[in-house]
């Protein structure tokens, strides 16, 4: 158990990047941080590029420079029901195959506007609550079809924590908007006017 | 081997054993110690030491792994913990895990405990607003449980002694029944709960009054608190991670470590009192049988004078395990009443509402307390068909968002700069007075025992009609007061939180004046064996609505000083 949990601390700040062999010699390994997850580092890369399209770098860092990824899969590993933990990895499974749908090519290869419309097009996805299940499908179509219905039900997760990494990170925190742990006399009528804004480029 | 045994036992005895270092116990401690008496602690918990012992205290945000919230695989193992509000990321390890401290839930109760020096004291909400003689004699005036023995002039110089230390800031609001007390500077009510405050004299004249909620921190007199280490508040709201300027009291801050600079005060840790020792030819209690938590061996102290501050149930446990041919059925169960009575405080109804006025204004900075209703409700007399009422918490603020439509360099341009300000959110809870009554107990499972062969607690209790219309009633009237202020969009609700959440059980071994209906006089003292004193939750006869930790506090000074009056004057 302590062995466990120390690899897992490992794991977690080397970015999930210690690796136990996956059982079957034609896979790639997954990453062990994430334990409830099966992720493997192409995976990753592909969540960390979903996050730097929601949110990327410009004038202040993006979410790859920081290394959301690693919160998004912490938080769905950690914190998520087992279903919505499936929903992700089945999502995030058949994206590149949506990528391709819609934009021809595996995300990885798209610009970054063309990335950006995936992406928005993947979270406008409204799916029909009668869905049509072919006749004769094998495991594998069924597992396609599968990762492609749960493919807005992972931007969605993939957005929130995106953004929660993000603005909860300390860089954020730190150097763009620094946080107050004491935050100064309750004052109770301020004028809104009064209340200084500085406006920040992204 | 007889000389040993002899100084074993010498090694053991004290003057006084105080079980439990929380709220009350902390404060027995305190006030014996200060005045010379040599004073065990036992705490079945670790030592959390002041400062040292707050891991989270200084923190950032980012530092939590999870930003705050639990973990699932945590929240499944620990289903009723994690029920609590601040059951977070930054104050879990002071919190008792389901698994490790079972008990059996006869009906539904969600028992919230804090197992470590200084007990929930690191937790508590921190509200401190005194009892009045119309909470004193309302079981009297209604006819229910049995009158208290003592009134508001037994207990105000007490109050004002435990405040004065503890540090309470609060308004001298003028109210009857919610006396004013040794008050440091009040925070302030923002513009629109001032608002309410001036729609509530208009529309009900003086008879509905919100106020701000007296609170226990430090706000001023900055001299006098530095003698025990303790700064002004800062307003930082992370109370519930130990207070790194000991701007809100805790024993671990404030009463524990006074006590110890005394030098009289020995505190031991991992002590789970398995009973009290009762001498049958001395007629009295001799003692306090523990057993170390880590090694399981059982141990035995002795002293003149023990104070039961175990909080409310487990001092109830605690009783009933306390058997002997004088109390087959617990120390001090001659009327037979022990476990029996407990009530809480009720904690369902909640009412959320915005107002449009005063959209010019918003707040800064932090506070960390808010308004308060004093009980309105049958005060002065019967009115309602069920008796008793509520008091209620009450705050108001905006609050900056930003627009998460959409992704790429907007999102990104929106999240950092929230351009969102609401309308006035403004909210109130309820804290209903429940009904003390026989069928609301706590009893000692007869089969089932934790890994330290202590019968499991079981709990069985419940709401009742009362409550039901109780919180029909504050859900109406709170409805009407809002209206009336000009609030819109208002949304009550009932969250069916089952008893317990409250964190305000009390009873089972109540006050009164006649030893056939109840277990301790107006001292505190056992009437049975009148060197025991419990001044903690277990000892209320009824609940009244205020948060209770002051007047335990107050009844902890108080029945110190009896005892060194009395018991310990030989």
């Amino acid at each position: 158990m302590e062995r466990r949990e120390a690899l897992k601390a490992l794991a977690i700040l080397t970015g999930g990047a210690v690796l136990v062999p996956s059982c079957n010699f034609l896979k790639e390994d997954i990453l062990m941080a994430y334990k409830n997850l099966q992720v493997t580092p192409t995976l990753q890369k592909l969540v960390e590029a979903v996050a730097d399209t929601i949110i990327p770098a410009g004038t202040i860092k993006g979410a790859a420079d920081i290394q959301v990824q690693d919160f998004i899969l912490v938080m769905v590993n950690d914190c998520m029901e087992p279903e919505d933990q499936k929903n992700f990895m089945r999502g995030l499974s058949g994206f590149n195959d949506y990528s391709k749908e819609v934009a021809d090519k595996s995300f990885e290869r798209l610009s970054p506007e063309e990335r950006a419309a995936v992406v928005e097009a993947g979270l406008a996805i409204k799916n029909d609550s009668e869905e049509k299940v072919p006749a004769n499908e094998d495991d594998d179509e069924k597992a396609e079809r599968e990762n492609r219905k749960a493919v807005p039900e992972f931007l969605k997760i993939t957005k929130r924590f995106t953004i929660q990494g993000f603005m909860m990170s300390q860089y954020i925190m730190t150097e763009i908007k620094p946080y107050q742990m004491i935050p100064g006399k309750y004052q109770g009528a301020v004028l809104v006017s009064d209340v200084k804004k500085e406006i920040i480029h992204g | 081997m007889a000389n040993l045994n002899i100084d074993a036992v010498k090694e053991r005895t004290f003057q006084a054993i105080v079980i439990g270092s929380g709220m009350s116990g902390s404060w027995a401690a305190k006030e014996l110690c200060e005045h010379g008496v040599k004073t065990l602690v036992l705490e079945r918990g670790r030592d959390v030491k002041h400062l040292k012992d707050y891991p989270t205290t200084n923190m950032l945000p980012y530092e939590f792994e999870h930003r705050g919230t639990i973990p699932t695989e945590v929240q499944k193992e620990n289903p009723i913990v994690s029920r609590c509000y601040a059951f977070r990321e930054d104050a879990a390890h002071f919190f008792v895990k389901d698994k490790e401290h079972p008990y059996v839930q006869e009906k539904p109760f969600d028992w919230i405990r804090g197992y470590q020096v200084g007990g929930k004291s690191l937790l508590w909400a921190r509200q401190v607003q005194r009892w009045s003689d119309f909470d004193f004699e309302g079981p009297a005036r209604d006819g229910f449980a049995v009158d208290w023995p003592i009134r508001y002039k037994d207990i105000a110089p007490w109050y004002s002694h435990v405040e004065k230390f503890a540090g309470v800031s609060g308004n001298k609001d003028g109210l009857p029944n919610l006396p004013d007390g040794e008050f440091l500077p009040g925070f302030e009510l923002n513009i629109v709960e001032q608002y309410f405050q001036e729609q509530l004299k208009k529309n009900y004249g003086n008879s509905r009054h919100m106020i701000l909620a007296r609170c226990a921190h430090i706000t001023g007199n900055l001299e006098y608190y530095q003698q025990q280490g303790r700064a002004q508040c800062q307003g930082r709201n992370l109370c519930q991670r130990g207070c790194p300027f000991g701007g809100y009291f805790s024993a671990n801050s404030s009463t524990l470590p006074w006590a110890e600079k005394t030098g009289n005060m020995t505190l031991r840790t991992h002590a789970i009192v398995h009973s009290i020792i009762y001498d049958e030819a001395k007629e009295k209690a001799v003692g306090v049988r523990i057993i170390d938590a880590n090694t399981k061996q059982m141990e035995e102290y002795f002293a003149d004078v023990i104070f039961l501050n175990a909080a409310a149930l487990n001092t109830n446990l605690i009783l009933m395990n306390s058997t002997s041919n004088r109390f087959p059925t617990g120390l001090g169960n001659d009327s037979g009443l022990l476990g029996k009575y407990v009530a809480f405080h009720n904690y369902r109804a909640g009412i959320s509402a915005e107002y449009e006025g005063h959209l010019d204004y918003t707040t800064q900075g932090g506070r960390p307390t808010s308004g308060y209703f004093p009980r309105f409700r049958n005060l002065h007399k019967q009115e309602t068909d069920f008796l008793r009422g509520y008091a209620a918490g009450f705050s108001a603020g905006r609050y900056a968002s930003a627009d998460q439509d959409g992704i790429g360099m907007t999102l990104k341009e929106n999240l950092l700069n929230p351009s969102k300000l609401s309308n006035w959110m403004v909210g109130s809870h309820m804290m209903g007075e429940t009904i003390p009554k026989e069928s609301n107990y706590v009893a000692l499972s007869k089969e089932e025992k934790d890994q330290w062969g202590m019968p499991l607690l079981s709990v069985h209790i419940d709401y009742d009609d009362n409550d039901e219309k109780m919180i029909k009633d504050y859900q109406e009237q709170m409805t009407e007061m809002f209206e009336k202020a000009g609030f819109k969009n208002i949304k009550t609700r009932d969250d069916h939180r089952v008893p317990g959440l409250d964190i305000h059980e009390m009873g089972g071994v109540r006050m009164g004046r006649d030893p056939k209906t109840s277990l301790l006089n107006k001292n505190h003292q056992l009437h049975a064996c009148k060197n025991v004193y419990i001044t903690d939750g277990a000892s209320m006869t009824s609940t009244s609505t205020q948060n209770p930790s002051l007047t335990y506090m107050a009844f902890a000074a108080r029945a110190a000083h009896h005892a060194m009056g009395n018991e310990l004057k030989a």
